[in-house]
């Protein structure tokens, strides 16, 4: 989640035309990259078929009723061969259709967990409540940490467990060894108020850790590296904060992360934010960012602030974040060095700088569930607590629902309307399908009936064909979706697919099983008329007809 | 001993609120072994008599008793096991599907019943043999030619060594050597294998065949020749 969607309430004002351009833009390239995708699966698909056939060729061979299932079975793939144009292109259809579906379902279910509200761990923000951009004074951060304080031992922020650092490659804490135990009895309601107590006077430690590596803030800096202009090739925009927080964690949804950035990635992010806390001049600015400006690392600029006018940085760029990164395109200063700089600026100009008390432009506590994260909310907004200017709380989740909420009924729309319409036309296409496999095969039936095959054996037949292509195309291309952005994400060593505002896009797992099912279901319906009318052909008339 | 006996057979067809009858007070007795020809014109009921014969169809009235079975109370799924047993049929158009070989189409029927691979082998060969097709098992419809399909198709109609063998004008559609070979064959059916075949046709040659040729018109039975009594109008 990229922090400047947090400076407003809702999300960009874009007009119904556009919104509707944008949609049918991103719905066109979405058909043309799943053709794409279905043609190059479909040597998979007969493949498969191929496969199957002689799996079933092999299994003819075994005793009955195996073998002579296996015999009926065959033929079910040898009338999908017929017409191999035709099963190719029903398959493509069904591959682009489960596509758009499973591509609608995966978003609006992203976005439906990013807004759920959440019972577990607790990403609350800081943000001003009236105005847009949110600035506030500096002060109201150590005011915050005042008010975290006061929160009985429960509900305060815990630092992490020995083994969740080791899983998350976060250096040992100052506090020493941290067993996941010990914050469970620590972190409780029935710790002694004693503060001479020993387990009083440990809890006091680790919850002042537990402050440090759950909170963090942003100020936002627009630069550029020419006083005079300000173009696409020369500006900047940095997060100004403490290089802390990309160690302990709290920036993981921006992509920096062991998990994303690999041990050795993660490995030369410690080492660049080490750089960083050793000068205040350091940066970090993203390799998009970097190739953009001309510049590289180890290279001293000197960049111009926009939004704090007449602010000067000299800084050096110590590292870069991996190219493809939700940070790719932006910078990381350190806080303290804009702080400095609105001092030096008092110094000089004999007076404060107009920013100086609106330059904190968020906070983010991460409470270790919805309880806490209430009795914070419930402490912040209390009468004479962050009044000037008024400061609100809000949950992760409940930012990301202001948002999205002028896009609630385009998602309504996808979700109750073009999901069950894809789904109808899915059937439809393996319907007409089949039917036409039945039409022209109507003589044939009649025959089978008069060797003595019963009605549900060749509707079972029809029926067959049917999820055959059904969950091939279903299954293939849920699979495709699934897969294609991991693999993306692996090979790029990046932090994933971008999803409008949002890192780590990842289709959500159960689309590997919905797929095959889908692709049956629609099977089975879209068969069920033809396959009912390949059931009750009457013979006599058929060979009257024929006669 | 009459193995197929037809009494008070009534076939009638609904066109809206019109009632076609097709078939009208129909009495009927095929011997075994006996190879027995319907004619009659356009209209006249033959197909659906051998339809109904054939089990493919019910009547409206009256009775089917085909061996010991009384056929006509069946249902759809009883006939269907039924057929499968004791009814073998040739079609005009052969009707073979495309895309099995001549041994598939054959074997096809006996899929249905309860039959060792073994047993399913010798009698497909062996049904190819009889039509002297044995080294076309491997081939499909479309290699073959007309008169090889049809030859498969009354290999694929005997193949259940059925009791009764239907054909539905199997000469129609073959040139006059082929037509002859396959009335031979079904001949060769009757006198070799001791099948009752009851054939439709419009071709008095073909119909010169059988043993007995049952005339319908209007959809009843306006008489019957038996081979020493054909007349001469027959045979134009």
């Amino acid at each position: 989640m990229n922090p400047d969607m947090m400076m407003g309430q809702s999300g960009p004002d874009l007009s119904l035309m556009q919104t509707a351009i944008y949609g049918g833009a991103i719905m066109f390239g979405a058909i043309v990259i799943a053709t794409v995708m279905a043609c190059f699966t479909l040597p998979i698909f007969f493949g498969a078929m191929t496969l199957l056939s002689l799996g079933l060729r092999v299994l003819q061979n075994a005793p009955d009723p195996v073998g002579k299932s296996s015999k009926i079975g065959g033929l079910v793939f040898r009338s999908l061969r017929r017409n191999l144009l035709r099963t190719a292109l029903t398959y493509v259809a069904l591959f682009v259709l489960t596509w758009m579906l499973t591509g609608i379902y995966g978003m609006v279910k992203f976005l439906g967990d990013f807004t759920a509200e959440k019972e577990d761990s607790q990403l609350v923000i800081m943000s001003e409540k009236f105005s847009i951009p949110s600035q506030m004074p500096p002060g109201y951060a150590n005011q915050l940490r005042g008010v975290i304080e006061t929160l009985p031992p429960s509900n305060r922020p815990r630092p992490l467990s020995d083994e969740e650092r080791v899983k998350k490659g976060v250096a040992p804490s100052p506090a020493g060894p941290i067993a996941a135990q010990e914050l469970r009895e620590l972190f409780g309601d029935d710790l002694p108020t004693d503060p001479a107590n020993p387990k009083r006077r440990r809890f006091e430690q680790l919850a002042a850790e537990g402050v440090k590596e759950n909170l963090m803030t942003w100020s936002f800096v627009g630069a550029s590296l020419d006083p005079t202009k300000f173009t696409q090739e020369n500006n900047l925009f940095l997060f100004a904060l403490d290089p802390d927080a990309v160690t302990s964690g709290m920036m993981s949804e921006q992509g920096l992360n062991k998990e994303d950035l690999g041990e050795e990635g993660w490995t030369e992010m410690l080492r660049v934010i080490n750089l960083v806390k050793e000068d205040k001049r350091n940066i970090v600015i993203g390799e998009d960012r970097l190739k953009i400006i001309n510049k590289k690392v180890g290279d001293e600029v000197k960049f111009y602030s926009t939004n704090y006018k007449d602010i000067t940085f000299e800084c050096k760029i110590v590292g870069a974040f991996p190219a493809g990164s939700r940070l790719a395109g932006g910078a990381v200063m350190r806080y303290d060095y804009l702080l400095a700089k609105l001092d030096d600026y008092q110094k000089t100009e004999g007076a404060a700088h107009p920013q100086a008390d609106r330059c904190l432009n968020l906070a983010w506590v991460r409470m270790p569930n919805k309880t806490s994260y209430q009795a914070l909310a419930a402490k912040v907004n209390e009468p004479g607590k962050f009044n000037a200017p008024a400061a609100k709380m809000e949950t992760f989740s409940a930012v990301v629902g202001s948002f999205l909420e002028p896009y609630k009924d385009i998602f309504w729309g996808m979700k109750f309307i073009i999901m069950p319409a894809i789904v109808c036309i899915m059937c439809l296409v393996i319907g007409i399908t089949i039917t036409i496999g039945v039409r022209e095969r109507w003589t044939e039936m009649a025959v089978m009936k008069v060797l003595g095959f019963q009605p549900w054996q060749i509707m079972g037949m029809i029926v067959s064909e049917a999820m055959l292509i059904g969950v091939f195309g279903g299954m293939l291309s849920t699979w495709f979706l699934y897969f294609t952005p991991l693999l993306i994400r692996k090979g790029t060593k990046a932090v994933g697919l971008k999803f409008a505002f949002f890192d780590n896009f990842t289709m959500p797992w159960e689309i590997v099983i919905y797929g095959p099912i889908l692709g049956i279901a629609v099977g089975l319906i879209g068969s069920a008329l033809p396959s009912w009318n390949a059931r009750k052909v009457k013979v006599s008339e058929v060979f009257a007809q024929v006669a | 001993m009459a193995i197929v006996e037809v009494r008070d057979l009534y076939k009638s067809f609904s066109r809206g609120a019109e009632r076609i009858d097709v078939l009208m007070d129909l009495n009927l007795d095929v011997q075994e072994e006996e190879f027995v020809a319907l004619m009659g014109p356009s209209g006249s009921g033959k197909t659906t008599l051998l339809n109904l014969i054939a089990g493919l169809d019910g009547p409206t009235a009256g009775t089917i008793t085909i061996g010991d079975q009384e056929i006509s109370s069946l249902s759809e799924s009883e006939l269907a096991r039924w057929r499968t047993r004791n009814v073998g049929f040739v079609f005009q158009f052969y009707n073979l599907l495309p895309v099995l070989t001549a041994y598939e189409n054959v074997e096809l029927p006996l899929l249905l019943l309860p039959m060792s691979k073994a047993e399913r082998r010798r009698q497909v060969t062996n049904a190819l043999e009889i039509v002297n097709l044995a080294d076309r098992m491997s081939h499909r419809p479309g290699q073959l030619s007309g008169g090889q399909c049809q030859r498969v198709g009354i290999a694929r109609a005997i193949v259940t060594d059925p009791t009764i063998i239907v054909a539905d004008e199997p000469t129609g559609a073959l040139d006059s050597k082929s037509a002859e070979a396959a009335l031979d064959l079904l001949n060769l059916l009757r006198s070799e294998l001791g099948k009752t075949i009851m054939m439709v046709t419009h071709d008095p040659a073909a119909a010169r065949s059988a043993q007995r040729i049952v005339h319908l018109e209007k959809g009843r039975l306006v008489g019957a020749d038996t081979l020493n009594t054909l007349r001469p109008a027959h045979a134009e």
